[in-house]
């Protein structure tokens, strides 16, 4: 029997299944998303080139001899059972000793070791300090604990028409055409042909390995595939792509060399860019749907790159259209991470988002998730933009959207621990003697504008030097005006709508609601109790007892709390220091708020105290804009929608619902349309982006005991999916308190 | 005026169609044996003790923060009610909405006829779980869809479990079906007491409006709260799976 498209999806998914375990073995627990990496070969290994004394490499001979040695020591990906060939298993960062992402076999490789100990000073290298130091900063930076963004790389969108236009050949006549023009510019332009002489040596590559299989495949089915997947490859190595397939298999090489490259995750409006290949390929009888599907799947399978579906054009004419249900239907069949996100219009099919609902429900595995158009959309038009380019902004990360190929928004690289700002804050007015919320939140407001004016330096110190660090040799390819100019997508932006994120806004709005409530307004503590028992860590009897008035008080989201009140005036506060900030910078470029902590509440709540809402220092600050977990009793979805919803910055950046429910009811007992109008009522009040969890309690407990019960379990950790396996146990724990506290 | 009320509990997907936001009235004139909202029976304000919550601070007397001491029921104004429950009208979507549960939320039908117009007046449609112990037409005919519980046949077995002969209740059924809202009927299987489902089932189908009848499991999740109350509950045991399936030819759903 010939083997079938969901024979082989079947055999596809078993063996993500064992890379998933393999890497686990490799890397070690990673609370990241999956990146859709396949495990090293025992015998790669990679010699970096070093060009800085510090032990590091920058710039574009640095960053692009580094890009070629990894790329060139990467094995082709053909596995006979896909359609598409390619896979990535290294980036860049990895060589730069950056401990956020180096994986164990990096870390345990004496090789290494010996590297990253020769080197001097801090032990991330990933920006040139010797260079371009910032000294000046960091005591601030420390004290409001700032993710600086300076180092920061990728998060921003390319734009794939450019690509699809081109091709690989053309992009390198681009390159060469333009440095005749530029010839002041031979620095960048040599390391961009460096660049695609290598991904066309890793096309190449691909090409022989698939001869090579096509030697002893018997399966007449798999020859025929194998063969075809040989045409398009020899096809795309230089040419432009022309058909569906060509078009699939050219987006899974950039996203292949460019995740290698900075770990870019950005893609595109799946369903719209692909759409005139699909029509054309249809309409000539050489595409059925079912290879359309299988060939989605297989595009999907080979990397979780951020993808928008559906949503409306600048006239607000829905964009859904067949394809758009195809991608659906080919990520249910193929089902693993997936980070597909919904865009959401009141003129969108609405049959549509019941679908993407329905695999919500059938396959409980986070994806996809829905953003709202209009919100985002109005939003961001208040930097100054009109309504076609605000369209244009897609969703493309965890928590954020760009113009692709146009904006420049270093957005999820930028963040402010506003549980730290108030920490401060609160010792200044200790010191002080005289205590009031109100004068907590003047202090708050003055140190929160002393963490935006330095992250804002920051924040100009990096993007004047980006390109001199770490060039986006990969992205500037589909970026407009980057190879025409000769300069770095960090130069040459349309927009520098840079966003700025604060973390732990439950922890700060539950504080200053606790001390309202008990303090100030029922007198059923002191201030200095509440400082004693700040001090102790809430340990001994007595202050345990203080720790219990103030986390009983009522919470965020609980619904017209006062903390409920404070979540909206710190929100309002932190749009106005932001804004503020924004307009003081340099070159056109502006500040734009959201609430999102990523996926470093561990890190950000180990460099805070014990806080007035009870929590113990070193606990995990909150999720995002997420209340606190056990925010009420009965956990209700929509008192967290609603709280969430009020407390969106505005400006075209998000503050994400993150649920994790049992809903307790099937999909065709009325759970699609619970969920679909919980989304539209979340989105009518303001909320930007969803990210759901809908999880089946009894298998999650199971996994949790063991997560290699269930090695294809995926939830949606925080903007990304990951595999339940892969996370550490501490994570996990995180994952498991916020689904209990909102299960129905 | 106010009420005793022991809960509000938004997002809720069972009590009724569509997301809804349950009342839990304080006071109930069934004593049901199986009562898994057994701190709703009583009409007065409780103390519920959840011992695992305590911290020992020793200072009880001061006030419990921790959970430990818990007073059940707390009086409300048909006012202050509706904004909190106005806080989930963006959600309650087509069919959701209030649903007045308890406890038996007709035991205070003086306090609903004081709610209803305000929630009418903010387009909010309410559901009522009841037990038909007590008929009132004004309030039943202003509901969306009414969930009410025949929990055994037998008038006789019908008092040694819940305190209270049937007849009326039987009669009730009757009454409601007459003003022509939907109703849910419903019966708690509960392991060992002789409920005759299938002549319930009988009595059902005599009626009009009635959309459903649901068979719902059994279980022993009160126990806890009983023990909160100082109370044991009865164990009636495990329910058989297989008895409960084979009730199910009583269920049926014509909506």
């Amino acid at each position: 029997m010939p083997l079938t498209y969901a024979d082989r999806l079947n055999v596809m998914r078993d063996t993500k299944i064992r890379h998933t375990l393999e890497k686990r073995t490799q890397n070690g627990y990673t609370d990241i998303d999956d990146f859709g990496t396949v495990p090293v070969p025992d015998d790669y290994r990679v010699l970096p080139w070093y060009n800085s004394e510090n032990g590091s490499f920058y710039g574009f001979d640095g960053m692009s001899e580094n890009f070629c040695l990894i790329l060139d020591a990467h094995p082709a990906y053909v596995d006979p059972m896909e359609m598409l060939c390619g896979r990535w298993r290294d980036m860049l960062v990895n060589y730069r000793g950056d401990v956020h992402y180096a994986p164990d076999r990096l870390k345990n490789d004496p090789m290494m070791q010996k590297l990253w100990a020769s080197a001097t000073g801090q032990w991330s290298k990933r920006w040139d300090e010797k260079r371009f130091p910032y000294d000046d900063l960091k005591p601030l930076q420390a004290k409001y604990n700032i993710q600086t963004g300076i180092d920061g790389d990728a998060h921003f969108a390319c734009d794939y028409r450019i690509g699809f236009e081109l091709g690989f050949g053309g992009l390198l006549e681009k390159v060469r055409k333009y440095r005749e023009i530029n010839s002041d510019k031979h620095d960048f332009y040599d390391a961009e042909e460096k660049c695609l002489l290598a991904i066309i040596r890793f096309v190449d590559k691909h090409i022989e390995k698939i001869k090579e299989l096509l030697i002893t495949e018997t399966r007449p089915e798999i020859r025929e595939s194998l063969e075809k997947m040989l045409k398009v490859n020899e096809k795309i190595r230089l040419g432009a792509p022309e058909s569906f397939h060509e078009a699939i298999q050219w987006s899974v090489y950039f996203n292949c060399v460019s995740r290698i490259y900075t770990r870019d995750g950005a893609g595109y409006q799946l369903d719209t860019l692909l759409l005139p290949y699909y029509e054309r390929d249809i309409k000539a009888g050489v595409l059925d749907d079912e290879t359309a599907k299988f060939l989605i799947a297989n595009l999907l399978l080979t990397d979780p790159h951020y993808y928008q579906l559906s949503g409306v054009d600048e006239n607000d004419n829905d964009l859904t259209n067949h394809l758009s249900y195809l991608i659906l239907d080919a990520a249910d069949s193929i089902n693993i991470a997936c980070n597909l996100t919904v865009r959401v219009h009141p003129n969108c099919d609405k049959a549509f988002m019941r679908r993407a609902v329905g695999y919500l429900f059938k396959n409980k595995n986070g994806w996809p998730r829905f953003a709202s158009d209009i919100n985002l959309c109005a939003g961001y038009m208040k930097n100054g933009v009109d309504k076609a380019t605000a369209r244009e902004r897609i969703a493309v990360g965890c928590n954020w959207c760009a113009i692709p190929g146009r904006e420049f928004p270093m957005n999820d690289t930028v963040k402010i621990n506003v549980a730290k700002v108030f920490e401060v804050a609160l010792d200044e007015m200790r010191g002080e003697g005289s205590c009031s919320t109100e004068r907590l939140l003047e202090l708050f407001e003055k140190h929160l504008t002393l963490a935006a004016e330095v992250t804002a330096k920051g924040i100009n110190l990096h993007l004047d030097h980006q390109w001199e660090v770490t060039p986006e040799l990969i992205m500037n390819l589909m970026f407009n005006g980057s190879i025409e100019k000769g300069l770095d997508a960090s130069q040459c932006a349309e927009l520098y709508t840079v966003g700025i994120d604060g973390a732990g806004l439950a922890v700060a709005a539950d504080s200053f609601g606790a001390l309202y409530d008990r303090v100030e307004v029922q007198k059923l503590l002191s201030w200095d109790e509440v400082f004693s028992a700040l001090d102790d860590n809430y340990t001994s009897s007595e202050n345990k007892r203080v720790q219990a008035i103030l986390s009983s008080a009522d919470r965020y989201c609980s619904g017209s709390s006062s903390a409920d009140k404070w979540a909206k005036r710190l929100t309002d506060l932190f749009v106005s220091v932001i804004r503020k900030e924004s307009s003081k910078m340099p070159e056109g470029r502006q500040l734009v708020p959201g609430w999102f902590s990523w996926a470093r509440t561990i890190e950000y709540g180990s460099n805070v105290g014990a806080t007035p809402n009870g929590r113990r220092a070193k606990e995990p600050i909150s999720h995002g804009a997420n209340p606190l977990p056990g925010f009420r009793r009965d956990g209700a979805v929509s008192a967290q929608s609603r709280g969430i919803a009020s407390v969106q910055c505005g400006y075209g950046n998000t503050a994400p619902l993150q649920l994790e429910f049992d809903p307790s009811i099937s999909a065709e007992n009325g759970g699609i349309e619970r969920v679909c109008e919980l989304i539209e009522a979340h989105f009518n009040e303001g909320g930007t982006l969803i990210n759901i969890n809908i999880l089946d309690t009894d298998k999650l407990m199971a996994a949790h005991k063991d997560p290699d019960l269930y090695p294809d379990l995926v939830v949606r950790v925080t903007g990304f999916t990951a595999y339940f396996a892969s996370l550490s146990p501490a994570f996990r724990q995180l994952v498991i308190d916020r689904f209990l506290s909102e299960k129905v | 005026m106010t009420t005793l009320i022991c809960s509000v509990t938004r997002s809720s997907f069972h009590d009724g169609p569509g997301l809804r936001s349950v009342v839990y009235f304080k006071g109930c004139p069934l004593k049901c044996a199986w009562c898994h909202n057994p701190e709703c029976i009583s009409f007065e304000q409780e103390e519920l003790h959840h011992p695992e919550k305590c911290i020992g601070c020793g200072r009880c007397k001061d006030g419990c923060f921790s959970g430990a001491k818990e007073l059940c029921g707390r009086e409300v104004s048909p006012q202050d009610l509706l904004s909190e429950l106005l806080l989930d009208k963006p959600y309650f979507g087509t069919d959701g909405g209030v649903t007045l549960s308890g406890g038996e939320p007709l035991a205070h039908a003086k306090y609903i006829k004081k709610l209803l117009p305000l929630l009418e007046n903010e387009d909010i449609g309410c559901a009522i779980e009841t037990s038909l112990v007590y008929f009132d037409a004004d309030i039943l005919s202003r509901m969306k869809c009414v969930m009410a519980d025949l929990k055994i046949w037998d008038s006789d077995i019908h008092e040694r479990y819940t305190g209270i002969k049937n007849d009326g209740i039987k009669k009730n059924f009757q009454k409601l079906d007459k003003l022509g809202i939907p109703i849910i009927a419903r019966t708690p299987v509960i392991p060992g007491v002789d409920q005759q489902i299938d002549k319930i089932s009988e009595f059902l189908h005599t009626l009009s409006n009635v959309k459903k009848y649901e068979l719902l499991k059994y279980h022993p999740l009160g126990a806890d709260k009983y023990a909160s109350l100082g109370k044991t509950a009865c164990d009636f045991g495990v329910l058989d799976e297989n008895y409960f399936k084979e009730m199910q030819k009583y269920a049926f759903d014509i909506r």
